[in-house]
């Protein structure tokens, strides 16, 4: 006898939640087995006394976000969608940002 | 009523077979709600973790940072500064930091040069971050050669890379004592990069902030909370660009969901008044409704989560790095510690499943309700 | 038994397109019977037909379903009657196209929240009955018109029900088709259906299967089958 069409829908719906429970699992294993990382991060941050994330190294005033200039809104504001709407049209000149670095 | 749950399933057999006579249809539905369920619940795990992360760590950063406004832009701070801000009443500590950037030609990649506190490594070693190690095949013990101000090359001994776990922070970080960075750098005797204070009352820090700028008119400073909210901002910011880019496809989504879940085809009509007329009762048509738009939303809102999930913590959000990673040459490889927030996730099953499954079902309130001789009339 | 006094049916009424299906019908239909409802077309058959099946409600008069008036039914109960007690064959035969012949038998069932298993095996018996049972898993728009009419009436038996209705059941049936329809009626009254039957075909109200006959003629009654 084949399966009925609402037995693979529950087993679907099961599997995933069974996957989704593993995740949530998987997300309080992870952030406990981190804290002792974060911690050495923070102690990090604290001996160099480091202001900010190294997400955006463009730019000083966005791989220093929080100590950019306060006074010139257009020309280092990190908020400022810059240049817009040139700056979503045109990127950079290729000579800036091509890169050597390995592909990982 | 043991008889429910044997009913439900029958309507569901029914339900399912009924949509998989529309396979490429309702497989493109599942396909597209489950790709905005993905992208939406990716910009919700990788934000979230993100602002979770960085409120973590900049627990540790400065509590006040001073720096000097000259000619509208900030410039380095002279060190008579820090003696004028140490006699303001609560400030424990002032130090001068001595840091900048370093533009390399080579790489085309700006990195950051600090000068730290407690620098322990010997005369012409220097700390590298892990992420300038690796786009520079740089590693312990070799030797690597950065142009001065001077535009003279000198050569510096790689005595440590910077933990890879602190990648978020350090990647593009290099250390170095700071009377050679000051040589490096050019930077005068007697002029800082900015100050760091030490507080006795985290309370005081808004009063103490004030008290500097009216003791030093050019000077601004920078709290510990104004940092952590710029990174709450930031990612609001990003998170919420990337939501009004989503928002044109969500549209399109509800446009298309709409039509195809509201628009009672009179081929569909029709099937409620046979099964009307063989004995399917009002809500019997109403349940069949609600499992046709609980069966396709609820498995693509799954199917989105864990696909999304794994799309951030297992690969790095890497169809988000090219975006977030914008002209920059030099990127951390950072993996993200899995900070969820169910509010979130409740708020996403909200917003996705529960609106398709009324939309599916309010228009054929009516339709169930049609008289079922309307069959025996056609 | 099923008694209906005084019934009338108007449609759209009040509104300009007013008009009367049913026009003062009283009759009885005895459990065991088989009844055919003669007339022309438009002669208010298939109405009278469907408001004998719990399937339309009359503007007025009374039903009585075995001595139980069931006139003023709500819905829901009414459903569960029709359900319960009475199998319809439609004209148009009115399968669920896409989905399988199984599927269509069993459909009628599943509001009751019977066994998975057991309804399937009596939907498959139900089809083997009208020779239908290699083509269970078949789509019912692949049938030919003679097959998806015994598929259908499969499903009509599906719930076992005391009374089968079923409306002009050889419109599109060629004459052999029609004759192997009256076959089943056969087997059906030897079963101890109970049989209504709304038709102009002369195969059909002409054969001696029929123990009353009613002529319908703009929605009156001219011949009563049995007296009121």
């Amino acid at each position: 006898m084949t399966a009925r069409y609402s037995t693979w829908f529950c087993l679907t719906t099961g599997a995933m939640l069974l996957m989704a429970l593993l995740l949530v699992i998987h997300a309080g294993v992870r952030t406990t087995a981190d804290r002792l990382i974060l911690r050495e991060t923070t102690d990090l941050v604290r001996s160099l006394e480091l202001t900010d994330l190294c997400l955006f190294t463009e730019a000083s005033y966005t791989r220093h976000l929080s100590l950019a200039d306060l006074r010139t809104p257009f020309q280092e504001y990190p908020l400022s969608l810059e240049h817009f709407p040139s700056g979503s049209l045109a990127a950079p000149p290729p000579y800036l940002t091509e890169s050597h670095a390995p592909h990982p | 009523m043991p008889h429910t749950l044997e009913k439900q399933r029958h309507i569901i057999d029914f339900t399912l077979a009924s949509l998989l006579r529309r396979k490429g249809k309702n497989g493109a539905l599942f396909t597209v709600y489950t790709l905005i369920v993905f992208i939406l619940a990716s910009v919700m795990f990788f934000t979230y973790a993100l602002k979770e992360e960085a409120a973590l760590v900049l627990k540790g950063a400065p509590e006040i940072v001073v720096q000097r406004t000259l000619q509208g832009r900030y410039a380095p701070i002279p060190e008579e500064y820090a003696a004028k801000i140490k006699g303001i009443r609560g400030v424990m500590a002032v130090r001068s930091r001595v840091w900048g950037y370093y533009y390399d030609p080579v790489f085309m990649a700006n990195y950051t040069i600090m000068a730290p506190e407690s620098f322990s490594l010997g005369p012409g070693c220097i700390a590298l971050g892990s992420g300038i190690s690796r786009m520079r095949r740089a590693y312990e013990g070799d030797t690597i050669s950065f142009t001065g101000a001077d535009g003279k090359s000198r050569n510096f001994t790689i005595s440590k890379i910077l933990p890879q776990e602190s990648q978020l922070l350090s990647a593009d970080l290099i250390l170095m004592a700071e009377s050679e960075y000051r040589e490096f750098s050019g930077l005068p005797p007697g002029l800082a990069s900015d100050l760091t204070l030490k507080v006795r009352n985290p309370k005081e820090l808004s009063t103490i902030a004030e008290k500097v700028v009216r003791l030093l008119p050019d000077s601004r400073p920078i709290i510990r909370n104004e940092i952590l909210r710029t990174y709450d901002a930031l990612f609001s910011w990003r998170g919420g660009l990337l939501i009004i880019i989503m928002s044109a496809a969500v549209l399109a989504f509800v446009i298309f969901a709409w039509d195809k879940a509201s628009g009672l085809s009179a081929e569909e009509k029709k099937e409620i008044g046979i099964l009307k007329a063989v004995g399917w009762e009002t809500s019997d048509i109403l349940f069949m409704k609600f499992w046709e738009g609980m069966t396709v939303s609820l498995t693509s809102f799954l199917a989105g989560t864990i696909l999304a999930y794994l799309h951030i913590f297992f690969t790095a959000a890497s169809l988000f790095a090219p975006v977030l990673k914008g002209w920059s040459v030099l990127y951390p490889e950072f993996r993200l510690t899995p900070f969820i927030n169910p509010g979130q996730i409740a708020t996403l099953f909200f917003l996705t499943v529960v609106p398709y499954t009324v939309t599916t079902i309010i228009p054929s309130w009516r339709a169930a309700t049609i008289d079922p001789d309307s069959v025996l009339r056609s | 038994m099923i008694k209906v006094t005084h019934i009338n049916k108007v449609y759209n009424a009040g509104r300009p397109n007013e008009f009367t299906a049913v026009r003062d019908v009283s009759l009885t239909v005895n459990l065991g019977e088989v009844t055919v409802l003669k007339g022309p077309s438009g002669s208010g058959k298939t109405t009278l037909l469907g408001i004998l099946g719990c399937m339309v409600r009359p503007s007025s008069g009374r039903i009585l379903l075995s001595d139980r008036e069931i006139t003023s039914l709500p819905e829901r109960f009414l459903t569960q009657i029709r359900r319960e007690t009475f199998g319809f064959i439609f004209q148009q035969f009115n399968l669920i196209k896409g989905l399988t012949a199984l599927e269509n038998v069993m459909a009628p069932a599943y509001p009751t929240g019977e066994k998975y298993a057991p309804l399937r095996a009596r939907a498959l018996e139900s089809l083997a009955l009208f020779n239908m049972g290699h083509k269970a898993a078949a789509r019912v728009e692949w049938l030919s018109g003679g097959e998806a009419q015994r598929v259908a009436i499969a499903r009509s038996l599906i719930n076992n029900p005391a009374i089968i209705i079923a409306d002009e059941p050889t419109a599109h049936l060629d004459t052999k088709l029609s004759h192997e329809f009256m076959a089943i009626v056969r087997q059906l009254k030897e079963k101890g259906k109970t049989i209504l039957i709304a038709s102009h075909d002369p195969i059909v109200y002409d054969s001696e299967l029929m123990t009353s006959r009613i002529e319908l003629r703009d929605g009156s009654v001219i011949t009563p089958g049995s007296p009121a």
